[in-house]
């Protein structure tokens, strides 16, 4: 198995060039072809640890990320981004290339990848004991699971659970944290150790920059996990730390509105979901301190929250 | 007389005190109380009257006659507006 670490930087921007990089993350492989330093500069830096498959091997999705042609490239250039020919979004700035990487790698997952449910949400594990945390932007999830990736528990997913049409199973989708603006200093703060991307100004979300998952969350990307718990994050400055019981209607009602595809997989969406929910408690969590925040979660790994 | 929508296929969940229910028809999830799984359940046997559908809310949940003449209508009326079931003017076998 070939790291992408083990590549040398000309390597790297070769393979991207020429579109023979295949990035292994999770259950899939994604060839991606890109012009742009930004993009191998910002692969190198976070994905150092996931592997890459040979050139010629077969890739789930074929995500084209360069340069715009025309006059435009001269005063404004830009980032276009192409997915086996088709073009979903509109070109952005080219300083914004790698954070769209990341915005198109969910994409192709979340409008693809059917024999999953897909839900917007967060993944951690550890002793065995799975949670997901939903949430919508702006509620603290991808600060809360940085902090928890960095204090212990295993990364599975920032952004996209994967629950497994078959059994049910948490799949590990193990890709860097996206994190936001004031976020982004918190975490450094937090764990100085963190390795980020080049932060990247003026985006839809403001500042983003995005950390390197931990190796061994990468390394144990093939073990999945069972939901234990479903925690419905909020970060509220100020607020104390409490953890209240969401009753299971309520946190299938939720996970609904956080499901990418539960109205595309019908009716086994719904017992998917349904099996999720059987096998999980539901809370509700407000916090404001990190330390406070991983006590609680540590608590619910023992058992003891 | 009230019957099931025709065509749907329906799938539900219970929890506590919900039932959860999926209309593969529509495409439709909602969230309903356990009355509402007593009455979906006598018409999954087939079409029936509001005084049959009285009676199992009553044998269901000890109620009064005045308590179920107070909420079957209501009941009625909204698994009709979710389209669950309609009106009929079939007759039972």
């Amino acid at each position: 198995m070939l790291l992408l670490d083990s590549l040398t930087r000309a390597e790297l921007r070769r393979r991207l060039r020429r579109g023979e990089l295949v990035l292994r993350t999770g259950p899939f492989a994604t060839r991606i072809r890109s012009d742009i330093a930004a993009v191998a500069d910002g692969m190198a830096c976070i994905y150092g640890a996931h592997s890459v498959e040979p050139p010629d091997s077969f890739a789930d999705f074929q995500v084209n990320l360069l340069r715009s042609t025309g006059w435009r490239r001269w005063f404004r250039p830009q980032v276009r981004f192409d997915h086996d020919g088709d073009a979903p979004f509109t070109p952005l700035p080219l300083a914004q290339a790698f954070p769209m990487l990341e915005w198109v790698m969910n994409w192709c997952v979340s409008n693809h990848a059917h024999s999953y449910l897909i839900v917007h949400a967060a993944v951690v594990e550890k002793q065995g004991c799975a949670v997901i945390l939903p949430a919508p932007p702006g509620s603290g999830k991808s600060t809360l699971c940085a902090a928890l990736a960095m204090r212990g528990w295993r990364l599975l997913s920032d952004e996209l659970a994967l629950v497994r049409c078959s059994d049910g199973l948490l799949i590990p989708l193990v890709r860097p944290v996206s994190l936001k603006n004031a976020s982004i200093d918190v975490m450094r703060a937090f764990a100085p150790e963190s390795r980020f991307s080049t932060p990247v100004g003026g985006t839809i979300k403001g500042i983003v920059g995005h950390l390197r998952p931990m190796e061994d969350s990468v390394a144990r990307a093939h073990e999945p996990a069972r939901a234990a718990w479903v925690v419905f994050p909020r970060f509220e400055a100020g607020a104390a730390t409490s953890l209240a019981p969401v009753s299971k209607t309520d946190t299938f009602m939720r996970l609904i509105d956080n499901a990418f595809n539960y109205p595309t997989l019908g009716q086994q969406g719904f017992e998917v979901l349904a099996g999720l929910v059987d096998g999980c408690e539901g809370a509700d969590f407000v916090y404001s301190r990190l330390d406070e925040a991983i006590a609680v979660f540590d608590g619910l790994a023992e058992g003891t929250s | 007389m009230w019957q099931l929508t025709p065509g749907q296929s329906l799938v539900a969940r219970q929890w506590d005190e919900d039932l959860v229910v999926y209309n593969a028809l529509s495409g439709a999830t909602h969230r309903l109380g356990l009355g509402a799984a007593v009455l979906l359940g006598v018409l999954e046997d087939g079409p029936a009257s509001e005084a049959t559908l009285a009676v199992a809310l009553q044998t269901e949940f000890s109620l009064d006659d005045g308590e179920v003449d107070a909420e079957l209508p209501a009941m009625l009326d909204r698994l009709s507006r979710l389209e669950l079931i309609q009106p009929c003017s079939c007759s039972t076998a």
